[in-house]
């Protein structure tokens, strides 16, 4: 069996592909990698037609083992990378022999990097998708994040030409990031002065972030509206607990919640914000449904372009 | 009645009723849900029944916000009231619960509490159905009520790091059964040897909102015959 043997496991290292969908009713959240564009930029660049998986890992800590010859890249967050102590363009994809110690490190900007192997980590799906949901335990290898030592199956590695890199990054760092958002929820029963400061103050992202959400800091948001009865919640959701301090919710979030929402951040923006690091300047800009779904297109548009002279 | 029809991100809809929770209601939510299912097909990725809501996600390209904001608004528009409401649907399930102080830490603190004894607040817990509201929180959690007001409790300031599997539970006006174990901030009141989600069946989950569950009190011996643990 083709393998990769976990030598380090880095900080919250999990297996992810596209997401776990249709299972709101069992409580159980999509997951999926944090940044789909650097997911989908792997698969393309390997050949990859099938969601495989890849290893999502935070902050550019992971040091991997593959038993065979193996094709392999890093996107997503931009790492050093290290392969038997020579280090190597990180941005390329590179075949390393078997029992080739591949070590990625101290990523300069960014939060999510994407290791992905040729045939892609071949663990057993869980409910229609291999991406792992911690709290759940459910997915990956054993349902939870990895540790030092794991073995993970790799797939058929079959014939391909690596494709270039079609320059899809969500990693570009900037000094205000715009959340786009379309309102909804609670939004209309905000109090006024809630609703001037999310739209007009600047906000930080601070280091309570994870693949569960992103909490930001500011001004404090009064929404002035007391617990609700559990709905459910989405991807992007702007959820304002007592304390006034937003959280944006994120792939691993809670499927319901009780807390007021001012409505959600589109999904590019969602990518963009996983992949800043605390301290990174936020503002909210509204925007309607409609607006939304012309940004959607053009951002799948965009996409399919740059994807097509390879394997598409 | 009164609804609003609004946006859930940029991929979403919602529908959210004035009303207060009630089955009635839960049971309009649910069949608009499965008429959704019908009339989107594969172009609807995901949906979900809250207590006074239904939320609609739909694929990136197959989603056509006017037809579907219209189709939606048509559907609430069509729930006149609740009285005539078709409430047949949802499966009746009985959960043996053992109801001892060894499974349940704060059996007798609720006792105190309310001023009942222990055999009161079993005879509250158990002497009632319970409609199956809402899902979420963790894989199979079921938010089930009402439970009698002589019962309601708040739930704990610090939540328990660790509420063991088969944990029930009480909080407000609500009780649920911990499929798996979890952190939890509600009153456990005793434990059911049932299990209660499983990744191998179909579905994962032994109870679906619109379900109406009751508890029935069992031995020590019997929780453990039914492969109940302490």
């Amino acid at each position: 069996m083709r393998a990769l043997l976990v030598v380090r496991a880095g900080i919250a290292t999990t297996v992810q592909d596209g997401g776990r969908f249709g299972q709101l009713r069992e409580g159980i959240p999509p997951s999926g990698a944090m940044d789909w564009s650097a997911l989908r930029t792997g698969q393309h660049r390997l050949g990859h037609q099938k969601d495989e998986a890849a290893l999502e890992f935070a902050y550019g800590e992971l040091q991997v083992q593959p038993t065979d010859h193996c094709s392999l890249l890093v996107t997503g967050a931009p790492v050093t990378l290290a392969i038997d102590g020579a280090i190597v363009d990180h941005n390329a994809v590179h075949t390393v022999p078997p029992g080739a110690l591949v070590a990625m490190s101290a990523s300069t900007s960014g939060v999510y990097s994407y290791l992905h192997l040729r045939g892609g980590i071949n663990t057993t799906p869980c409910l229609g998708s291999r991406s792992t949901s911690p709290r759940e335990g459910i997915g990956g290898l054993h349902g939870g994040y990895l540790r030092d030592g794991d073995i993970l199956p790799l797939g058929d590695p079959g014939f391909h030409h690596p494709s270039p890199d079609p320059g899809l990054s969500r990693t570009h760092s900037r000094d205000m990031l715009t959340l786009r958002f379309v309102t909804g929820f609670q939004y209309g029963e905000f109090s006024d002065p809630a609703k001037k400061l999310l739209l007009e103050q600047t906000f930080r992202v601070t280091p309570k972030a994870n693949r569960m959400g992103v909490a930001i800091e500011g001004p404090t948001l009064q929404t002035g509206i007391r617990a609700l009865l559990s709905e459910a919640t989405c991807h992007g959701a702007i959820q304002i607990p007592p304390d006034g301090n937003p959280i944006i919710l994120l792939n691993d979030r809670q499927t319901v919640g009780g807390y007021p929402k001012a409505g959600a951040v589109i999904a590019g923006d969602c990518e963009r914000l996983a992949q800043s690091r605390p301290g990174q300047r936020v503002r909210f800009v509204a925007v309607s449904p409609e607006e939304a779904d012309r940004i959607r297109w053009l951002e799948h548009h965009y996409t399919e372009t740059k994807l097509e002279p390879g394997q598409r | 009645m009164e609804f609003e029809v609004g946006p859930a991100g940029d991929l979403g809809l919602r529908l959210a009723f004035a009303a207060s929770p009630q089955p009635a209601l839960t049971h309009r939510l649910l069949s608009i849900q499965t008429a959704a299912r019908e009339a989107f097909a594969d172009a609807l990725i995901d949906s979900l029944v809250g207590y006074s809501t239904l939320t609609l996600f739909y694929r990136p390209l197959t989603f056509e916000r006017d037809r579907a904001t219209d189709w939606l608004i048509c559907q609430a528009e069509a729930v006149q009231n609740l009285d005539t409401a078709n409430t047949a649907g949802g499966n009746t399930i009985t959960l043996p619960v053992l109801y001892h102080p060894r499974v349940a830490p704060d059996l007798e603190w609720i006792a105190d509490s309310k001023s009942l004894t222990t055999q009161a607040v079993i005879d509250l817990h158990c002497g009632a159905e319970y409609f199956a509201y809402a899902t979420g929180f963790a894989p199979g959690f079921c938010y089930l009520g009402d439970i009698a007001e002589a019962l309601a409790v708040p739930r704990l300031d610090t939540p328990r790091q660790r509420v063991p599997r088969g944990a029930v539970a009480i909080a407000d006006r609500q009780t649920a059964v911990y499929p798996c174990e979890s952190p939890g901030g509600w009153r456990l009141i005793g434990a059911c040897p049932l299990t209660l989600f499983d990744l191998t069946a179909t579905p994962a989950s032994a109870l679906s909102i619109g379900d109406t569950i009751r508890f029935e009190p069992v031995s020590e011996a019997e929780y453990r015959s039914l492969g109940g643990t302490f």
